[in-house]
């Protein structure tokens, strides 16, 4: 919902979409490298891990994001040796709003987590602490990140997650993302499913009732919206069909399995996905739109999920997201660019969809380390 | 994000309007990850503003605040909510309101709590708002028409508070400006399904399906009519399949032997589906083979698949695997 959450698509930097350089460009010295630099980008990521650059001040609202972006990246790169985990866990925890006892449950507020100590008050003389309000993008970050420095979720106070999230599902299946209001779509939906699925418990909504919206938002070219009616984007067809998958609607590697009914029209999302990528051999988001780094992953989750990335052109994607790569370390959105946390991130991961030595391999309906495969579960 | 245009970016520590407020700096926490360097200005925004809203003071002056903070710090929600709350406090004309976020919209025409906030102004002003709100985010889409916050917020607005009978008008406008542009393709979509003023989808089948052929004659190499031509069927495939203008126009771009994947990926489609092509259909698509090594299968569907391998070489993986497909299913 803030302007950075790991589901921000299309937002933040304000670049000229004719390719035109804006004044955060610079025109390289010289041509692509032929190899990931893995040993920059752990460079870089430290170095954000450890202090981020004022750039980052307008998305300190979700500073949650910006640790699961820096961490998971580590991970991701196999460095999550530079993280000192037990700082990290007790970080991440401090950001729960807890309510004072079970009654508060049900008044309305979710007790997830804080994105941010900007609006993270001490309680009063009464415990209580009314400006608080969980958020559910931070609440997934949050659980993201305990998972991937290995603490033990079932340990944290679950309940009140839960049974307060209820509260943010509204009549038509969709999530908004604050008690407070604010606008509902696929994402939060998202969220709320991925919450559900790593605390292993679905009582934190209504499943079915999900369900339907996400199936209202498929569009008629095969694609999903943000909402229904909205213009199919790869992003939004992310949240979709990682939810689907999460929510157990939708079984694993559907292409190969000779079943011809499905809760989605399934051939239309297949066809619409293999046109996403484009001459360049990048992923854009939508039809007739640039190729940019970050859907390599939205729209190659969905191929993974689906059990079709077998089908892409492997060597034209390597090739658009080295062009991507930056002589600083991270990736940009576009060629030529400078690096921003959120884009290098998702080309992390979309190396790890390309199963680049090196790399971790990747949950495609999580967008983090697949804990199960590296023996960790 | 630019310096607030208010005050002069003077610090507020030096305002005598300010001097009874002790700022509420932010309480990062012993060994905090990810710290931000935020710049003076910046912080000092942010301390006064935690003041107020722990506070809860719903004045003139906080609502100043917020616009300084928003001016600063445009994606923090709990800022626009405490706007919202000292909005309703303070009983503000809400046309103003609207003005402020339009000054702001251009250089955060991205940000969803900005359009969050406007649409509950519009919630509050009601019907009333609608033609000038329309009036809005054309201009927003004016500088990029395919801004997804505007075209999500002009849905909206059509379906809170109506206006929709210009509104297929304006899609023909944005696709006469640039017939590629895929979020007028959908907005024109919405329009024919959704309008009460147009009779639906099936009333509007046939005009629809002629503007798309239109739109391919002139670029078949186009996504977007293609697939607004699906469609515009739906699950209706008998029709779909039977639909001769569909037919024409694939046969009619094949026959010109250049920008014809997407013809052929539509000829495909319908040969799945159950249609039984025509001699002249079939020769169109063996003109197309210029292999001496081998010649075209006699299945037509197989034929298309091997003929995509090669001119649409990015999927040809793809290809193959439609072409396995076609196997299991016969």
């Amino acid at each position: 919902m803030a302007t950075r959450d790991p589901l921000d698509f299309d937002v933040g930097v304000e670049v000229d979409e004719e390719g035109t350089p804006s004044p955060s460009s610079i025109s390289p010295p010289s041509s692509p490298l032929s190899y990931l630099d893995r040993d920059r980008h752990v460079a870089f990521f430290e170095m954000l891990y450890d202090l981020m650059p004022y750039h980052y001040q307008s998305q300190e609202i979700n500073r949650l994001t910006l640790a699961f972006f820096t961490i998971s990246g580590l991970h991701l790169l196999q460095a999550l040796d530079r993280v000192d985990k037990d700082r990290v866990a007790n970080w991440v925890l401090s950001f729960q709003a807890l309510p004072r006892s079970r009654a508060e449950l049900k008044n309305g507020q979710f007790y997830g987590f804080h994105g941010s100590r900007t609006s993270q008050f001490h309680p009063d003389e009464n415990g209580v602490s009314v400006h608080n309000a969980g958020h559910l993008a931070s609440t997934y970050c949050a659980l993201a990140i305990l998972k991937t420095v290995g603490f033990n979720l079932l340990t944290i106070d679950k309940e009140s997650i839960l049974i307060s999230m209820r509260n943010l599902q509204q009549p038509d299946g969709s999530f908004m993302p604050v008690h407070v209001g604010a606008e509902t779509d696929l994402r939060f939906v998202y969220c709320a499913a991925a919450i559900c699925f790593m605390l292993e418990d679905w009582s934190g909504m209504d499943r079915e009732k999900a369900k339907d919206y996400i199936l209202n938002c498929q569009s008629y070219d095969g694609g999903f919206g943000l909402m229904p009616g909205l213009e199919s984007h790869g992003g939004g067809t992310y949240c979709a069909v990682a939810s689907l998958r999460l929510m157990g609607y939708i079984e694993d590697d559907l292409l190969s399995k000779n079943a011809t009914s499905f809760i989605v029209n399934v051939p239309l999302l297949l066809d619409w996905c293999m046109q996403r990528q484009a001459i360049d051999g990048g992923f854009q988001g939508r039809a007739n739109k640039y190729s940019d780094t970050c859907y390599a992953f939205w729209v190659g989750a969905v191929l993974k999920i689906l059990g079709g990335y077998k089908l892409i052109d492997k060597i034209a994607l390597r090739r658009f997201l080295l062009s991507c790569q930056s002589e600083f370390g991270g990736f940009s959105k576009y060629p030529r660019e400078l690096p921003d946390l959120y884009h290098s991130y998702y080309g992390f991961t979309a190396f790890s969809l390309l199963e680049e030595p090196g790399l971790n391999p990747l949950c495609a309906e999580l967008g983090m380390i697949d804990l199960a495969a590296l023996g960790i579960l | 994000m630019e310096s607030s245009e208010e005050d002069g970016g003077v610090p507020l520590s030096r305002m005598a309007e300010w001097r009874d407020v002790t700022p509420l700096r932010q309480d990062d926490g012993p060994n905090p990850v990810v710290p931000i360097t935020y710049k003076e200005e910046f912080r000092e925004t942010m301390d006064y503003f935690r003041a107020i809203y722990k506070a809860d003071e719903r004045s003139p002056r906080a609502l100043r605040l917020t616009r300084r903070a928003i001016h600063l710090n445009p994606g923090n929600y709990t800022v626009w909510h405490f706007r919202r709350l000292v909005l309703e406090a303070l009983n503000t004309d809400l046309d103003e309101e609207l003005d402020f976020i339009q000054r702001i919209a251009n250089s955060n025409s991205k940000n969803y709590q900005l359009w969050h906030h406007r649409r509950w102004v519009i919630e509050r002003l009601g019907s009333n708002a609608r033609s000038k709100e329309l009036h809005l985010i054309k201009s927003i889409l004016s500088l990029d028409a395919k801004n997804y916050h505007a075209w999500s917020h002009r849905q909206w607005v059509l379906q809170a508070l109506g206006g929709w009978e210009d509104e297929l008008d304006y899609c023909r406008q944005l696709l006469e400006q640039d017939i590629f542009n895929n979020s007028a393709w959908n907005q024109r979509y919405f329009v024919v399904t959704r309008s009460p003023f147009l009779g639906g989808l099936p009333a509007m089948r046939a005009s629809e399906v002629r503007y798309s052929v239109e739109a391919i004659v002139v670029n078949p190499n186009n996504e977007c009519p293609w697939r607004y031509l699906r469609g515009l069927y739906k699950d209706d495939i008998e029709s779909l399949v039977n639909d001769r203008e569909i037919l024409s126009i694939c046969l009619k771009v094949i026959n010109t032997k250049s920008d014809y994947i997407f013809a052929l990926k539509m000829l495909l489609d319908l040969l799945c589906y159950g249609f039984q092509p025509s001699q002249e259909l079939r020769d169109a698509v063996v003109a197309l083979w210029t292999s001496d090594t081998r010649p075209l299968d006699a299945d037509l569907a197989t034929a298309i698949c091997d003929i995509l391998e090669h001119v649409d070489s990015l999927r040809a993986s793809y290809w193959i695997w439609r072409k396995n497909k076609l196997r299991i299913a016969a």
